[in-house]
């Protein structure tokens, strides 16, 4: 591979002190999206920072009262198999089921995933529906920021030179809020998404107390689709959930991209929400991915 | 400069040095001179790269070699014991699930992974675990059938 020296340190304090003194150094965790990317010659780092000798980085663990702590160098597969989050938070669960492949499952790491910044991607759809959190370390302090304020656009995240995302954080969810990631893609099952549809619901005696709508993959950052209001304290009925869906097609900004034109997005967006919606109406609680 | 790490290659213990920009899969095949993983895509897409590390398959074209500190790999070269092939080997074999035989070490690799996840698979989480390994020959019928008869019990 092209040339670069490498670091390991071997706490995240370590890690950030490394990046503060080295301002053109990149942090590598899994290495599946910067190894790519050094590869294809788009960027030529001369000194990585490896995140993955640090031994304290991934622990998944859940509190009522704090929700669920994602260490960010838990890989995507420990968070997909995690019993805590299939047991509190299954759809962010099945987001990670569906990332690439195994093998990449199997490396790459969520804190990567986050900071890559890549808008083609699962789990930064359901976290956006979960109002996810991340903890952003520097050596001076600790600060923590909405995923969608982290999140600036395509490759762009409010990361500053010498700052590592350390952590996810997911509020608990209110009783009785389930739901679905939806993923559409138009290449091999493997593929990164086309669009992504994160539906969440707390659904009270047939009535849809509070619904949660994200939408990722079609534009530089997921986004929530305001429409989701109008489903408060309403039956969600086949007339309701036609309306969500095309103002989710309207409200959002595609962008054409190898793996559909800026129409197409805005057409899969109506559909999957209605899928989406249909499914919570149905009270489906499992779906396949 | 080369960093010096501690790490188990197909159950031997080894003392080895690894350039920092090494991938495992340059480690294993220019030092080693363990052939059976090969370079097909290169990004973590095709799957022939395929070897185990703690018993989980990954991309060695994407793992740096220096990662494996501590662990255990288990390539191709590893699965067969005194002389006998291992049982995924012998599905193989007998179910013909290969053709020009390029994925076939990281399909074999693969199909042991998804043996260590799933001591039974059914056929949907074989197609699903397996999904990310590439056959250009289309074989993928032939492989399910083989992991259908490991997966008897």
């Amino acid at each position: 591979m092209r040339k670069f020296d490498l670091i390991e340190p071997k706490s995240l304090a370590e890690a950030c002190a490394l990046l503060g003194n080295h301002p053109d150094a990149k942090a590598v965790a899994g290495g599946t999206a910067l190894l790519t990317i050094i590869k294809q010659g788009l960027l030529l780092p001369k000194l990585l920072v490896n995140l993955k000798k640090i031994i304290d980085g991934s622990a998944i663990t859940f509190d009522p009262v704090q929700g669920l702590r994602i260490g960010a160098l838990a890989t995507i597969n420990e968070i997909e198999t995690s019993e805590i989050v299939n047991r509190h938070y299954p759809a962010l669960a099945e987001a990670c089921h569906v990332v690439a492949n195994i093998r990449i499952r199997n490396m790459a790491t969520i804190g990567g995933n986050l900071c890559h910044g890549d808008y083609q991607s699962d789990p930064p759809t359901v976290l956006a529906a979960l109002d996810a959190c991340v903890e952003v370390m520097s050596a001076a302090n600790v600060r923590q920021l909405a995923l969608t304020d982290f999140q600036l656009g395509s490759y762009e995240t409010a990361l500053q030179p010498g700052e590592l995302l350390s952590a996810v954080v997911i509020p608990p969810l209110p009783a009785g809020m389930s739901g679905h990631y939806v993923k559409f893609t138009t290449g091999s099952s493997e593929e990164r998404p086309c669009a992504g549809v994160a539906a969440l619901a707390r659904i009270d005696g047939g009535v849809c107390r509070e619904l949660r709508l994200a939408v990722g993959a079609v534009s530089a950052k997921p986004s929530r689709i305001t429409a989701e209001a109008l489903a408060k304290d309403k039956i969600l009925t086949a007339d309701l959930i036609t309306t969500i869906a095309a103002e989710a097609a309207r409200a959002i900004d595609p962008i054409d991209d190898v793996r559909g034109s800026a129409d197409y997005k805005r057409h899969l967006v109506g559909v999957l929400t209605r899928r989406a919606l249909e499914q919570l109406a149905n009270g489906k609680t499992e779906m396949k991915s | 400069m080369k960093l010096a790490i501690a790490t188990t290659i197909n159950g031997q213990r080894e003392e080895i040095a690894v350039h920092p920009n090494q991938t495992l899969l340059e480690f294993l095949r220019d030092e080693l001179k363990l052939k059976g993983a090969v370079e097909g895509c290169s990004v973590g897409v095709c799957g022939s790269c395929t070897v185990l590390i703690d018993g989980k398959p990954v991309s060695s074209c994407l793992t740096l070699a220096s990662n494996i500190e501590g662990k255990s790999v288990t390539t191709i070269e590893g699965l067969s014991q005194n002389g006998e092939l291992d049982p995924v080997q012998q599905a193989f074999l007998k179910h013909q699930a290969f053709q020009c035989g390029f994925c076939t070490t990281g399909m074999i690799m693969a199909v042991k992974g998804l043996l260590n996840a799933h001591k039974q698979p059914s056929e949907e989480q074989a197609r699903d675990y397996l999904s990310g390994n590439l056959c250009r020959c289309g074989t993928y019928k032939e492989v399910l059938a083989a992991v259908k008869e490991l997966a008897r019990p």
